[in-house]
């Protein structure tokens, strides 16, 4: 795995010289190659017979690079004294990234320079310890004085940028930490000592030198914790680390991390980043991770925030809710909920609920030896994964799953299956999206051309039908239009709104309704005659000023739609009824309506009901275009072949 | 057909160009210096003497591939050292030819470049003194010159130097793809169809012809006469240098599902594009945009493409449905959900050993050579076999 550390090592330079002190795993680096050969080799075995082999290609990858090296024997020559004279970097290279690829390893590093702490404070506050060692006082006798410590990974070459990155930042998070212990009670000049005796000690006594970095790491606590972290990171990716019993240090190699959930699949701190920065107030948190297993992934300093998130954490509610159940600020929820995210310790999910719908994963890893299978069995006992999933194959809400006739703990169970199943990222939520996207003219009569002759396929007959269609509707628009003028004019032609009310009220009280009739109809009477169909006029009939409103209301809403737009729009009935217009104009000058917000996202920040949205949505459909598409935020932490 | 290589790029660090070559060299009385360098003082002197430990390193080091990235340059370096005690100052002649690159970019690419061009002078420094001779460095200065202008514009350089000619290619080094099934059909990529039939390889060549991104593998083996394995291995081949791409077979009874499509309308050009490909008579009308959202937004699961076809009859809006599927999936607005039969009873024998959930329902067509609707006939009589969508 390509993740994982071949070695830490740590070398020291000060003005004495340059040193190797120690380094983790110990055997030489040239044998880790050897003990990684197999598996390239097992690799290669794995990969189909008849896969070309490129001769003259693979002479330029490193796979092949490192067996030619390895065969002539050239990285067995990394010998300590070879590493130790490397990273024992110039002053100007110091405190800033610092890369080397020798071959196929890549060495990783932050060179940190730490002045020792000054004689006097070490005498005061730490005599006893120094008194341990002559060669200390010795140092510390002599002047305050400079010294590099680089903490340096060797990776293998084909490591991405990320995960160089990720290393590098560990590195100096490492460097920072000794720099503070090293002022705080000198340890860095106690350990580095403590090592550098041992070294010597045990080169007198002729001692392999694997015993003496055994030797090292017992007696050292900065070894055993430099050993704990390339353990660690071959493991989990996760670490926790107390330096000097003092300062904690945590760090998460997420591309590593995940991977524990999800084997196989390489998230990198930037996919991450995209996710989160998609965090919105109506996402959910589902932990992948028991509680006990949350803590180590805090300082202890940030746990008490965590604890009241987590006291509030249920998978059915949104981050704004648990917010508000935690008495949590919602920006202080999303650095806590991106913080687990990033540690492999929670997913975003959409809060579950009866609605939504799932659908299995495409890179589900569904297959009869996989471990998921066993593991579900013994957390639902007596189920099977296999049949419960197939449920989604087509996408299914839970609600369509369980009918009001079963027993309600029914629900309860299929409901805690599909969170494992989410937890296992076997499934994956659909939303549904909005594309406003009305057909031009010509299109339009096509459509109903072609689907009122499907098989016919007579064209003269359809051009026909369409140029009739067409021309109905040619004479309803130039009819309409100058109906709305004309209205326009008459209001435009009245000095204020407000005295026209006040008319018409005037008018109404003593006329009754003859007079208002009579009075109300005239603008609009001349094209009446020869108008015959549409509701808008029958309405008009009822009160026609309150209508002239309206429809000037309408006309001001259709404003912001393009000429053809606009043309689409007036075709639906519905955009004669002010209130699904003015919504309908709302959502689309939100810009919800461009593929990039879902149902549940619109519901959200627009307060509405589903059953509200869903209508209108339907009074509209032959302008927009729905469909049921994954969340792209939440999705890339999916499918990342 | 090396050169066609598309250039991968991982997501963080960027394609770099070479910003710089330059000759190093460990002189007898001034110690380690630059000698030569294209252009003039890219790398200071200050950022030289903090690296150049990495530049001119001890013997150890020596013919190995050593890249340093530190003060915001990279450089590749192959140190080089030639023992002589009759000629040189020191009894050997230490050198590095390297190249230098921004400091995110990637540089593995150069590695063999370096490596090749290193033996090369190598070669020339022990016919005739060509790199240690004091006078000679403008005819270097000339072959870095040519050097780094050809391989960032042309990727390919080859310079004539007295009696060797000195051949440069950079080849992108990229992951090996996939294998190659039986059920999978190669589509080739529009941009190479001009090519010469001729500047393919033989096998290629054969099978070029019947690459139309709807027969199958196995069907391309048949029709061309190629053995199948052949096949396979040349269009695994054309995959690696991004000529090809593997799509699903196409049936009627395909399931799609959309993902991204905005995508498609966003880009104005990407969506003139499809309008142009997916047109069943390019002389007529285009189809519009939106005929063409509406059918990929019909998309999704359980809607085969059969049904899609019979409700929104795409060939009376111009439109050539199975160009639609090839253009969705070559540029991944929809991808295809696929069924896998899993055996979930306890031994099983026959053709149950194939339903594991990891082989598709194409695939095991494929290799039984049995129609679809057999192995959905059989799978539905069996109780002990589940099928997944995915």
């Amino acid at each position: 795995m390509e993740v994982n550390p071949l070695a830490v090592i740590l070398a020291y330079f000060d003005s004495k010289g340059d040193r190797l002190l120690y380094r983790y795993p110990y055997h030489t680096l040239g044998q880790t190659h050897k003990s990684e050969e197999p598996r390239e080799e097992m690799v290669n075995k794995k990969r189909n017979p008849f896969a070309v082999t490129h001769t003259d290609d693979l002479l330029q990858t490193p796979t092949q690079q490192s067996q030619n090296q390895q065969g002539t024997g050239q990285l067995q020559g990394f010998a300590d004294d070879v590493l130790s004279a490397l990273f024992a970097v110039k002053p100007q290279l110091c405190n800033q990234k610092f890369e080397l690829k020798l071959n196929d390893v890549r060495f990783v590093s932050h060179p940190t320079l730490i002045s020792s702490a000054s004689t006097v404070q070490l005498n005061a506050g730490n005599s006893q310890a120094l008194a341990a060692s002559s060669s200390i006082t010795t140092a510390g006798a002599a002047k305050k004085q400079q010294m590099l410590i680089n903490i340096v990974f060797a990776l293998h070459a084909q490591a991405s940028y990320s995960i160089v990155k990720c290393y590098h930042e560990l590195s100096k998070r490492l460097g920072l930490a000794l720099k503070f212990e090293e002022q705080r009670s000198g340890y860095v000049t106690e350990q580095t000592a403590l090592m550098a005796r041992t070294h010597d000690e045990q080169q007198q006594q002729q001692q392999p030198l694997e015993r003496t970095l055994e030797l090292i790491a017992e007696r050292c606590s900065l070894a055993q914790a430099l050993k704990s972290i390339c353990n660690d990171l071959c493991t989990t990716g996760l670490l926790s680390t107390t330096l000097n019993q003092n300062l904690t240090l945590t760090f998460c190699l997420p591309a590593k991390a995940h991977q524990l959930h999800k084997k196989g699949s390489m998230v990198d701190p930037e996919t991450i980043d995209r996710c989160l920065r998609a965090l919105k107030p109506y996402h959910g948190m589902l932990l992948l991770v028991d509680f006990a297993e949350l803590l180590d992934c805090v300082p202890p300093t940030g746990a008490r925030m965590l604890w009241q998130l987590v006291d509030a954490y249920n998978p059915l509610i949104s981050l704004q809710s648990m917010a508000s159940n935690a008495d949590l600020s919602i920006e202080h929820v999303y650095k806590l909920v991106s913080h687990l995210v990033y540690w492999a310790k929670a997913t975003i999910i959409y809060p579950l609920c009866e609605t939504n719908v799932y659908v299995i994963a495409p890179d589900a890893p569904l297959h009869t030896r996989s471990h998921l299978v066993e593991k579900f069995s013994t957390r639902f006992a007596g189920m099977s994964l296999f049949e419960v999933i197939s449920d989604f194959s087509l996408p299914t809400s839970i609600g369509h799953l369980t009918t009001p006739l079963q027993q309600p703990a029914r629900q309860g169970i299929l409901a805690q299956m599909v969170l494992w199943m989410l937890q296992h990222h076997l499934l994956m939520q659909l939303h549904t999206y909005v594309q406003f996207m009305p057909s031009d003219v010509d299109d339009e009569f096509g459509e109903s051309a072609s689907c009122a002759h499907v098989a016919a396929g007579n064209l003269t007959e359809e051009e026909q039908d369409s140029n009739h269609t067409e021309d109905d509707t040619m004479n309803r628009v130039p009819h309409d239009d100058p109906v709305h003028g004309g209205s326009m004019l008459s209001m435009s032609s009245q000095p204020l709104p407000m005295p026209a009310n006040s008319h018409r009220r005037h008018l109404t009280d003593d006329h009754f309704s003859v007079a208002s009739d009579n009075i109300a109809v005239q603008p609009s009477s001349s094209h009446k005659s020869n108008f015959s169909m549409t509701a808008s006029m029958s309405t008009d009939n009822c009160d026609s000023l309150d209508s002239m409103e309206d429809e000037q209301k309408l006309k001001e809403l259709l404003q912001v739609f393009s000429d053809a737009d606009r043309a689409a729009i007036r075709r639906i009935p519905a955009s004669l009824n002010l209130d699904d217009l003015s919504l309908l104009v709302k959502l689309y000058q939100m810009g919800y309506f461009k593929s990039e917000h879902h149902l549940e996202e619109i519901m959200y920040f627009e307060n509405l009901r589903r059953s509200q949205l869903l209508q209108l949505l339907d009074k509209f459909r032959d302008v927009l275009i729905l469909y049921e598409t994954e969340d792209p935020a939440i999705a890339s932490m999916y499918n990342n072949k | 057909m090396h050169s066609h290589a598309n250039e991968g790029v991982s997501p963080g660090s960027t394609e770099g160009k070479i910003r710089c070559i330059f000759l190093s060299e460990f002189h007898a009385t001034a110690g380690c210096k630059i000698s030569c360098q294209v252009p003039e003082n890219y790398i200071s002197k200050e950022v030289f003497d903090a690296i150049n430990v990495y530049i001119i390193p001890k013997q150890h080091l020596q013919r190995c591939i050593l890249t340093v990235n530190a003060m915001e340059v990279k450089i590749v370096g192959y140190p080089v050292g030639i023992q002589d005690q009759q000629k040189y100052a020191r009894n050997a002649f230490l050198f590095n030819l390297c190249f230098v690159c921004d400091s995110r970019a990637r540089s593995v690419q150069y590695e063999p470049v370096v490596k090749k061009l290193s033996e090369y002078l190598i070669m020339m420094e022990e016919e005739s003194c060509f790199l240690s001779r004091e006078d000679d460095k403008l005819r270097l200065q000339k072959i870095f010159e040519t050097v780094l202008r050809d391989l960032n514009e042309r990727k390919v350089a080859t310079i004539v130097e007295g009696d060797n000619t000195i051949y440069l290619k950079i080849v992108m080094h990229k992951p090996d793809p996939p294998p190659v099934k039986d059920h999978m059909v190669p589509l080739l990529l529009a941009n190479l169809r001009d090519t010469p039939l001729e500047n393919w390889d033989l096998t290629t060549q054969q099978i070029l012809p019947y690459i139309n991104g709807i027969n199958h593998v196995a069907r391309i083996a048949a029709e061309a006469d190629v053995e199948t394995d052949l096949v396979k291995s040349c269009i695994q081949n054309l995959v690696y240098y991004g000529v090809v791409q593997l799509l699903p077979i196409l049936k009627y009874s395909n399931v799609y599902m959309t993902q991204n499509l905005k995508k498609l309308i966003q880009s104005t050009a990407l969506s003139n594009a499809c309008r142009k490909y997916v047109a069943l008579q390019p002389d007529k009308l285009l189809p519009s945009v939106q005929r063409i959202f509406q059918f990929y937004a019909s998309m999704t699961h359980g809607v085969t493409l059969r049904a899609i076809c019979q409700r929104l009859c795409p060939q009376d809006n111009n439109i050539d449905e199975r160009k639609m599927v090839i253009f969705g999936l070559q540029h991944k607005f929809i991808r295809c959900i696929q069924k896998y039969p899993v055996f979930t009873g306890s031994v099983p024998s026959g053709r149950q050993k194939m339903y594991t959930g990891l082989i598709s329902f194409d695939e095991i067509c494929c290799k039984t050579g049995l129609s679809p609707f057999t192995i959905e006939k059989d799978i539905e009589k069996d109780t002990n076999v589940t099928v997944i969508w995915k």
